[in-house]
């Protein structure tokens, strides 16, 4: 498989994750899933294990937006977090900290849910949660000849990142990938794409792993494959695989030089049998689910008709503006 | 009901209703009482600035940020307590020092000790108390009792009862930070079970008769503060029916669909929820929206929230709660019933206590 989007080379690793006792797509045992990932992590992590091995402090960045079940591919898996914090560990002596960010919920709170203490209980990591009190730096870089600022949390400039999506689409369509998970850390911005181009260059990740082992496209799939590489590249396989084209995914065609073209290559014990171009099928066009809030010609109708049916109208059906 | 509150009330064509709590389902009962003949909504309280705006917003003149003071403040005959579960007891508690009768939204309260300890104070208040068991008002659960009465399958030797949704924590794009109190068991009294299963224990009892809890399972598909899924093994032994009851946070639900169903396997056939639902809620909405407004012609009352299929019965058990009081009856579903559902849900729980080794005696040998 291989996203050609011109010029420059980017490269991709994947691998298949072993499924073999996955009874119904999910192992709820977190231990079980954490064994499943020995072999494709070490596959995937081959050429960037010398930065490992070398590094001092590590910072692992998962999609800990929400509380979702991680059967539902919304989330990162913590069982691959802990899989990677337990692979490091046994390659270097680096102080690992995992880091995350929620979206309108404590990250300590979303994390405690997913179950984060008790996986990295099992290491000497703990998790960090991002929020208002975390020391930040000021950073602005140009993007598309724009000047962005992201108010990076200080500690991951002095840290080697690796940054660690799962394959899901956001809200607006996108894809949420590695560049967008690193923007999470910071403040909200009116300007997503160019402050997820700017995120990326500034936290500059040793290296992005794709959880892929559950994604989500429209319902979940258990597509059983990790994806690793540099954070953009492969931000652009997960647009591929989510049927995107990378020309339409704003963050992307910043990111990415002109006429970029990105290799996946397949390794590890299972890759001869690893069908990426199935997953892709599997998931293209696949977006979350309606938010469930009613259209404003709805809730504008609804009470149109309540006026005249003497009828109450439902908190749902009052528009966001007016709900509690 | 004491003597002074029914001769208030004989004075009055309007009772006069005070809402405790104005968040969702506050609303929705705010709202009820708002459109339903002969009721007067004097003020509400909620402790959040946004919710006493959308409360005021909705017609009612008075707001206060605490409850006990619109107790203290407001001449009222009932109130309706729609406050997270660790308010229920105090908030019924100053209404029975005030006289006033109390629709309590369910659970009524976080253990069956507590409830007691509110309905000794009801008692000796002569206040009356009814519980927000809403499935019961629900059409497609009124199906079900009427054809079960009807004997239409005869002996109903098994029945099932599911009932799930994605309670606290939502679905994507969930964006809001979710409460704090549905997942502290201290605050709630418990999990799935005291939020959702109460429901059903309220409607199997209300089919079946006096339950015993057999059996229980309860556990967390994340790393909760309370459990998020239930399943209840129980026996009905007035008409010797086994039921098995689940009930569970953890499924994104997809309005307006609500994934309830009730199944009575008899000895000819199935009666099943499902049978009794809109083939298309949007056409049954449409058409129920149709009779309201040609309602307005014709003079017939309007179906308040018939369009939202569900939303109606939270009306209808207002409603039957209000007349009980006005002719100074029963209330269809009062506390009694809301305490008998937190028995069998501590019967549950303890049931599902795991059994640890501390449990177990040590084998002694003598040689």
């Amino acid at each position: 498989m291989s996203a050609d989007h011109g010029g420059s080379h980017g490269h991709v690793r994947v691998a298949a994750v072993d499924a073999g006792d996955r009874t119904g797509g999910w192992l709820p045992d977190v231990d079980a899933r954490m064994a499943t990932f020995e072999s494709s992590l070490s596959a995937i992590l081959e050429p960037s294990i010398t930065v490992i091995e070398n590094a001092d402090r590590i910072a692992v960045v998962p999609d800990v937006h929400y509380p979702f079940h991680p059967s539902t591919g919304m989330v990162t898996d913590p069982a691959l977090v802990g899989a990677l914090v337990s692979h490091i560990e046994r390659r270097g002596d680096a102080e690992i900290d995992v880091v995350g960010a929620g979206t309108g919920i404590d990250a300590d709170r979303t994390a405690a849910y997913l179950g984060y203490p008790a996986v990295l209980e099992r290491f000497e990591a703990t998790f960090s949660g991002i929020d208002d009190e975390t020391s930040r730096t000021r950073v602005v870089r140009s993007v598309d000849d724009r000047s962005v600022p992201f108010a990076v949390p200080t500690d991951l400039l002095e840290r080697t990142v690796v940054v660690v999506p799962t394959l899901r689409p956001t809200e607006s369509g996108a894809v949420a990938g590695g560049m967008r998970t690193l923007a999470a850390l910071g403040d909200e911005t009116d300007d997503p794409d160019a402050t997820a181009v700017a995120a990326a260059d500034i936290v500059d990740p040793a290296l992005s792993i794709l959880d892929a082992t559950t994604a989500y496209g429209g319902t979940p799939h258990a597509a059983n494959a990790i994806f690793a590489g540099p954070t953009a590249p492969t931000d652009a396989v997960a647009a591929s695989l989510l049927g995107r084209s990378i020309d339409e995914e704003p963050a992307l065609s910043l990111a990415l030089e002109d006429g970029a073209r990105i290799d996946v290559e397949r390794v590890g014990p299972e890759a001869r049998t690893l069908d990426v171009e199935a997953i892709g099928d599997r998931l293209s066009g696949g977006e979350l689910p309606p938010d469930g809030d009613m259209h404003p010609v709805v809730t504008a109708a609804y009470r149109l008709y309540a006026a005249a049916g003497r009828d109450a109208v439902p908190p749902q059906l009052e528009g966001k503006g007016d709900a509690d | 009901m004491n003597t002074a509150l029914l001769s208030r009330l004989t004075e009055s064509d309007s009772l006069a209703v005070g809402v405790l709590g104005a968040g969702n389902i506050g609303t929705v009962h705010l709202k009820s009482a708002l459109v339903m003949p002969g009721v007067d909504v004097r003020a509400v309280a909620d402790a959040r600035s946004e919710n006493r705006a959308r409360a005021k917003r909705a017609g009612v003149s008075r707001t206060y940020d605490d409850y006990a003071t619109l107790l203290e403040s407001e001449d009222l005959d009932a109130a309706v307590v729609a406050l997270p579960p660790f308010l229920h007891a105090d908030a019924v508690e100053q209404a029975a020092a005030a006289g006033i009768d109390v629709f309590v939204e369910k659970p009524l309260a976080r253990s069956s000790a507590e409830a007691d300890r509110m309905l000794e104070a009801a008692t000796d208040a002569g206040i009356a108390v009814g519980v927000d068991h809403t499935l019961r008002y629900q059409p497609d659960v009124v199906g079900v009792k009427e054809a079960y009465e009807d004997g239409r399958v005869g002996h109903v030797p098994y029945a099932s009862i599911t009932r799930l949704n994605d309670g606290a924590l939502g679905r994507p794009p969930a964006t809001d930070s979710p409460p704090e109190w549905p997942l502290d068991a201290d605050a709630a009294g418990g999990g799935s079970l005291l939020e959702l299963g109460i429901h059903c224990f309220d409607v199997l009892e209300w089919l079946f008769g006096d339950l015993e809890v057999e059996s229980a399972a309860i556990g967390e598909t994340l790393e909760l503060p309370v459990e998020d899924a239930a399943t209840v093994l129980l026996r009905a032994p007035e008409t010797e029916t086994t039921i098995t009851l689940h009930c569970g946070s953890y499924q994104w639900e997809q309005l307006p669909e609500v994934n309830t169903r009730l199944r009575l396997e008899g000895v000819t056939g199935t009666i099943a929820n499902e049978e009794y639902l809109p083939e298309n809620f949007y056409a049954s909405a449409a058409k129920s929206a149709i009779g309201n407004v040609a309602g307005r012609v014709t003079g017939d009352d309007p179906d308040v929230f018939g369009p939202t299929f569900y939303l109606r019965a939270h009306y209808d058990a207002l409603a039957a709660f209000f007349d009980a009081i006005r002719n100074d009856e029963r209330p269809p579903v009062d506390g009694r019933d809301g305490k008998r559902t937190l028995e069998l849900a501590e019967a549950a729980y303890e049931c599902a206590k795991p059994t640890g080794s501390n449990d177990l005696e040590a084998t002694e040998v003598t040689l």
